[in-house]
């Protein structure tokens, strides 16, 4: 169990978007058969609902609005699929990673920095009141998780001593991080709900403002923000994995096998809790992350400092 | 064209509906909603998201002309229906679903749209625009509704003007954007529209009116429900649901929506109070819930005028509610103060209670229907009020202020004919 990290050939690298949007179609496809369940129907039933999404933003057209910030707004909506895909780059897969970067924790931390930017492009491009609106809200989000994700990110990284995911990865071989970082996995999870606008934290889209920056979005804009949105909740999940999760270490499964199922768990989590609490309205949780959540994430890194420095 | 068959009849297995609705034709509303519920059908909450525009309702003149704009806003495929409570709902979904799928017919209506694109472009919206006081701002469609004429001339981008600047509440300057919204958006009441002037998301002022209808449903019963307390019942669980989505718990929403649903089909009735029961409850615990809502409350409303709809009920002993509701809307001369402040996750929890009571087996007694005088007295004032009760607060908190409300429209839009007519 548990074998050292290496780099794979970039050739596999055409392999990871695939894995990728396989991931977020089932995760779209559990998200569609809770749905079906809350409104009476079999859950079967609403687990293709994904396809038929698909399907019918791929038939429509795409409505332009008057003074519509094109360029932008396209960026913003394309932009999602492709910060997901650079996230992954270095996340191990069992043994396997494609980059196995010096400072892959950072790597991951910046292209989650470009969510900020996509969000906001696509609030900004429609010039539109609701979509607008939607664009600050994630913003206001944004500055209340950002910097206790960071830390989050940290602590594991201080652990093992190492930026590089391989290290994070081997330094659990006794013992997995979330164990013993218990507040760090939790704020990082809490964080990656947010970064994708999902569940509680997705007042952005939120009912009140008509779906906030999703309100013009039609055709397939709309399809690329939507497969984007589960793309980057499925990296994120992905990502706890190593992190926290003891990467591809397991018993009796193969490592690659590991990672999958431990992914696919996360994400399932992750899609689930949409459909069991309230939205967060954004200006109460600022209050909570600056006050509560990010004094737990120092006294998190702090704690793991000091056992890693007397160990 | 194989590919694009099959991805016609994919597609058409969820189609989005945008519903809109003419005040006073609710249940045609709630009817359409649970016949999308069975199909797995979605609402969609804007223009943009949707594949059919589902009028519910005979819409006045100036509702017509908004929906009208909604309608140029469906990007295609697209499709119309008017739903009235006396058409088979059934046949109507499956004929919109076979003009969805004629592709030669969307691309017929495609091409009618986009010919005249140079005109089409600086469409509706220029000459809307300039006399729509739109301040630069919205497409969505949802504030499309009734709009004031401001009338600007000078030469602007895309037919817009550009935003005016204002001192904001603290002091600093920000744009000044005026901003309808309504007569369509997700869980408002039909035919309201709010011209608000905002602040980024801040209500700076606002003045709230209703559209009316062309004519009321005719009175023949549509739903398997036809006394009081039932329709109370009915409407108590679909404002609940609708302020629930808007606080965003849609799996408490749906829950309420399931429970109205089984009130219209008539379900039994003894099975319903537990379960409403339930959902007020898990409403109760939610602390979650609790924390988002804190502070969000209905100030300066004279809440004698407007308890009918069950407003801090919650105070008193459950079984005396029905009563006590009733007497309260009888003699206006209730224990709490005139100007009292209702926490409205109070409220929320009042109407489920209420609901729960007069589903309860032992409630037998029905509440005395509101005349409609009455009624439409007392929209009359929680119309009035909103303004002052809107100022100052975001976008979110007043939908959730509005939705609190529990405004009648449907009341107000009967007033409006008989003055007018």
């Amino acid at each position: 169990m548990s074998e050292p990290i290496v780099q794979v050939s970039p050739a596999w690298a055409v392999l990871a978007p695939l894995a990728l949007l396989l991931f977020a179609l089932a995760g779209a496809g559990l998200n569609g058969a809770l749905v079906a369940r809350s409104v009476g129907r079999p859950g079967r039933s609403g687990a293709s609902a994904p396809l038929a999404q698909v399907a019918r933003l791929l038939r429509q057209r795409r409505q332009v609005t008057v003074a519509a910030d094109v360029l932008l707004w396209r960026i913003g909506a394309g932009g999602l699929v492709v910060v997901a895909i650079l996230k992954i780059l270095v996340i191990p897969l069992g043994p396997w990673t494609l980059a196995d970067l010096d400072v892959g924790v950072v790597w991951f931390n910046t292209m989650d920095v470009m969510i900020w930017a996509l969000f906001w492009l696509i609030g900004w491009g429609a010039n539109s009141a609701h979509s607008l609106v939607g664009g600050y809200r994630f913003l206001s989000l944004a500055v209340s998780y950002e910097l206790p994700l960071m830390f989050a990110l940290i602590t594991p990284a201080v652990a093992a001593r190492s930026l590089r995911v391989g290290d994070v990865v081997a330094a659990q071989h006794d013992l997995w991080f979330v164990i013993w970082m218990p507040v760090a996995f939790v704020i990082f999870c809490g964080s990656v709900i947010a970064f994708s606008s999902w569940g509680p934290f997705a007042t952005a889209v939120g009912r009140d403002i008509a779906g906030g920056f999703l309100t013009d979005v039609s055709g397939v804009d709309r399809l690329l923000i939507l497969t984007g949105r589960y793309a980057v909740l499925t990296a994120g999940a992905a990502f706890a994995v190593p992190l926290f999760l003891g990467g591809g270490g397991g018993a009796l499964l193969p490592d690659w096998l590991w990672s999958i199922v431990k992914t696919a768990l996360v994400l399932a989590a992750f899609v689930a809790i949409r459909h069991r609490v309230p939205t967060i309205r954004p200006d109460r949780f600022a209050e909570v992350a600056w006050i509560i959540v990010l004094p737990a994430a120092l006294l998190q890194v702090l704690v793991v400092a000091i056992i890693v420095v007397g160990s | 064209m194989g590919v694009t068959s099959v991805l016609a009849r994919w597609a058409s297995t969820s189609v989005h509906v945008l519903i809109v609705e003419v005040p006073g034709w609710d249940e045609s509303r709630m009817l359409l909603e649970a016949e999308l519920d069975r199909r797995g059908w979605r609402v969609a909450l804007s223009p943009a998201d949707a594949d059919l525009l589902a009028v519910c309702g005979m819409p006045g003149e100036e509702l017509r002309a908004a929906f009208d704009l909604l309608w140029n806003q469906l990007p295609g495929p697209r499709t119309r229906v008017s739903v009235t409570t006396s058409v088979a709902l059934s046949a109507l979904l499956d004929a919109a679903v076979a003009h969805l799928v004629d592709d030669s017919r969307q691309r017929k209506d495609a091409r009618a749209r986009s010919r005249p694109a140079a005109a089409e472009d600086q469409r509706p919206d220029a000459g809307e625009h300039d006399g729509m006081d739109h301040g630069g701002m919205d497409h969505g469609g949802m504030d499309h509704g009734g709009v004031d004429h401001g009338g600007m001339d000078m030469p602007m981008p895309g037919g817009i003007p550009l935003a005016g600047g204002g001192d904001d509440r603290d002091g600093l300057e920000m744009d000044v954007l005026n901003v309808p919204l309504g007569p369509v958006l997700p869980h408002w009441p039909a035919g309201l529209v709010v011209d608000c002037v905002l602040q980024g998301d801040v209500i700076v002022s606002a003045k709230a009116r209703v559209l009316e209808a062309a004519s009321a449903p005719k009175d023949e019963p549509t739903t398997a429900v036809t006394d009081v307390a039932g329709r109370r019942i009915i409407r108590l669980c679909d404002d609940a649901s609708n302020l629930l989505a808007l606080a965003g718990w849609q799996t408490a929403a749906q829950n309420a929506r399931r429970l109205r649903d089984d009130a219209l089909r008539g379900a039994d009735i003894a099975d319903h109070a537990a379960a409403l029961d339930r959902l007020r409850r898990r409403v109760e615990r939610s602390v979650l819930l609790r924390w988002s809502l804190k502070g969000i409350s209905l100030k300066g409303i004279s809440l004698n005028e407007i308890s009918l709809k069950g407003i801090s009920l919650d105070e008193i002993p459950l079984k005396e509610i029905g009563l006590a509701a009733g007497a309260r809307a009888n003699t206006g001369n209730a224990t709490p103060p005139d100007q009292a402040t209702v926490d409205i996750r109070h409220r929320l929890i009042g109407w489920l209670r209420e609901a729960a009571v007069l589903a309860g087996p032992s409630s037998g007694t029905q509440p005395p229907a509101a005349s409609d005088s009455d009624r439409a007295r007392q929209a009359q004032l929680a119309l009035a009020a909103l303004p002052e009760l809107l100022r100052g607060t975001d976008l979110g908190t007043a939908r959730l202020l509005i939705a609190g409300l529990g405004l009648d429209t449907a009341a107000l839009a009967q007033t409006h004919e008989q003055t007018h007519e």
